[in-house]
């Protein structure tokens, strides 16, 4: 072993148990999901399963069209992400490309609006819903949720990177705005707009407070919406312990296989173009 | 014609993406301050101008200081770990460990899984009798409250579990700006014979300083906005010890109906986020180094 590997034991087994704390209440939900009424409630603690009840995944199913909430949620991000994307290039491309006057008002209201709770638009955001004729259904999610003050300030970060060059070569070579766009500007910033993407879509899958006001009826219901009516309605009889940790499971899977496939993604990318104060 | 093309090209690309944002931020803030100057109850055509009445109101209720005290409360003991474990977890990772990549993405991913969801787990956890954090913590013969039924505890409880999901983002941050900071800087203090710890206090917080502050900011605007975790965990209670300004308002507004005095509450959370916002611009002044 070579001097700096045996430096760096202590750093090791310190990030080990860390890494360990971090991940364990993820394990614990797993692990409690494959138990049964009794184990769960062991004194003192039994860690693993005599037999793992996978049975409580079906179970779970039975009791909640889960399936049915996480097809909901993964559309409705989705939906969401596309339109949040693409309004946001174009915003973007506007701040960092065209001149216009007002442009320092209009940079500074969006950037105001990033500072504010957004929850303090509900109530009339709420009217504006119910008047479009819009509660209760999905689209009343996605269209109160297609601008995103986050995805224009990343999305103008990235563009603002573009050499100036290249945006001046295509003009010469008679490129409108709209070609320039999406020639130009997007291909160079493809990787930051994939990772802006990436989080938004977590963030609109994870959404609960918004969605859980404009939603009523099962079947529109989100994943968060849907897991938390199946957690207060089974949460009094503790022997359900176990199939509300596999509904848990199942909830949180999607976004855990996102994560592992994509997890370079993620992480580059909010260090790459995280907003500097 | 060149005018005529500018307008057409300005209100291509920015009023299309305008209108959802006039639409569903822009205006309902606006109607938001109006209302909180009526007795609006949702359910009525009608309404009346009540002049400040909900402002005073809100501001004479002792369930308004208690909520103001519990985000006060809430929102400084989740920012200070948060960003203390975020700086020590960016330094642990320094410098191309093997395994870099997988501590990283453990480290991260409880940022990814839903609040909704890992609130549950954690109510399971926190389960007084059988939860784990119980059974261990009595293997250490230490107290075991009742969490999230004892007012004194369900707090913490709630930071906890913020705390534990915020920290791996902070990390990236710092991650990120550490890798900014040139290695002469580390050589110099090196050969100058700083410890390591005196190469934190000299060499690495004023480099990150910025990071720290982006952080600050972006951490109390969460913690202001906390609803998940609440609802799910304690819905606000026991005895209101749980309850938030934002919570509060979501009661007011969605359970009681009171859009009136929900609004007044909410422009008042919106004047805080503002203020505070304002006050770390300055005083980072003072401490930040760009």
């Amino acid at each position: 072993m070579d001097q700096a590997t045996k430096h760096s034991i202590p750093r090791y087994i310190v990030l080990i148990v860390l890494s360990m704390m971090m991940i364990f209440p993820l394990i614990w939900m797993l692990l409690s999901s494959l138990k049964t009424g009794e184990e769960i409630f062991a004194i003192p603690l039994k860690w693993l399963p005599d037999t793992p009840q996978w049975g409580n995944f079906p179970g779970a199913l039975e009791l909640a069209p889960f399936g049915l909430y996480i097809y909901n949620s993964t559309v409705t991000a989705l939906v969401i992400v596309v339109f949040q994307v693409v309004l946001a290039c174009m915003m973007a491309y506007a701040l960092t490309q065209l001149q216009f006057k007002g442009k320092n008002v209009l940079f500074n209201s969006i950037l105001m609006t990033y500072m504010l709770p957004v929850a303090a638009t509900y109530v009339p955001s709420y009217v504006i819903v119910a008047k479009l004729g819009l509660l209760d259904t999905l689209a009343g999610i996605i269209i109160s949720n297609i601008a995103s003050v986050f995805c224009i300030f990343m999305i103008r970060q990235a563009f603002m990177q573009v050499p100036k060059e290249m945006v001046e070569a295509a003009r010469a070579d008679g490129a409108n705005d709209v070609a320039i766009l999406w020639k130009v500007m997007i291909p160079m910033s493809k990787s930051s707009i994939f990772t802006v993407a990436l989080i938004s879509f977590v963030q609109m899958y994870n959404n609960y407070l918004w969605p859980s006001l404009i939603v009523k009826s099962q079947e529109n219901y989100l994943v968060t919406v849907g897991l938390n009516q199946f957690f207060t309605a089974q949460g009094t009889f503790s022997s359900q312990w176990p199939m509300i940790m596999a509904a848990n499971v199942l909830a949180v899977l999607p976004l855990l296989l996102l994560f592992i496939v994509l997890q370079k993604w993620f992480i580059k990318g909010i260090s790459d173009n995280g907003l500097k104060g | 014609m060149s005018r005529l093309k500018t307008v057409g090209k300005l209100l291509f690309f920015i009023g299309i993406p305008m209108i959802p944002l006039a639409v569903f931020w822009f205006f309902p803030m606006f109607v938001s301050i109006w209302l909180s100057f009526t007795n609006w109850d949702y359910i009525s055509p009608t309404f009346d101008y009540v002049g400040v009445e909900n402002y005073t109101t809100t501001l004479t209720s002792a369930d308004f200081y208690q909520a103001l005290w519990n985000t006060a409360l809430f929102a400084v003991m989740t920012i200070i770990p948060t960003i203390i474990i975020g700086l020590l977890l960016a330094l642990l990772l320094r410098k191309g460990l093997k395994g870099e990549t997988w501590f990283r993405a453990f480290l991260f991913s409880p940022w990814i899984t839903p609040m909704v969801a890992m609130s549950i787990v954690w109510t399971w956890i926190y389960e007084p009798d059988v939860g784990l954090m119980n059974q261990v913590l009595g293997w250490f013969h230490l107290p075991q409250p009742d969490w999230l039924t004892d007012s004194d505890t369900a707090i913490w409880a709630i930071i906890i579990v913020t705390v534990w999901k915020n920290a791996g983002w902070a990390m990236l941050f710092y991650s990120d700006a550490l890798s900014k900071i040139p290695n002469d800087l580390y050589e110099v203090s090196h050969l100058e014979g700083a410890s390591g710890l005196q190469r934190i206090k000299t060499v690495v917080l004023p480099l990150v300083s910025p990071t720290t502050l982006f952080l600050a900011i972006v951490s109390a605007i969460n913690a202001i906005q906390a609803y998940d975790q609440i609802q799910v965990m304690t819905q606000g209670g026991p005895s209101g010890s749980t309850r938030t300004l934002l919570y509060l308002y979501y009661q007011m507004a969605f359970e009681q109906f009171q859009m009136g005095q929900a609004t007044a509450l909410a422009t008042i959370i919106v004047v805080f986020t503002m203020l505070l916002s304002l006050i770390m611009f300055y005083a980072s002044k003072r401490w930040v180094h760009y």
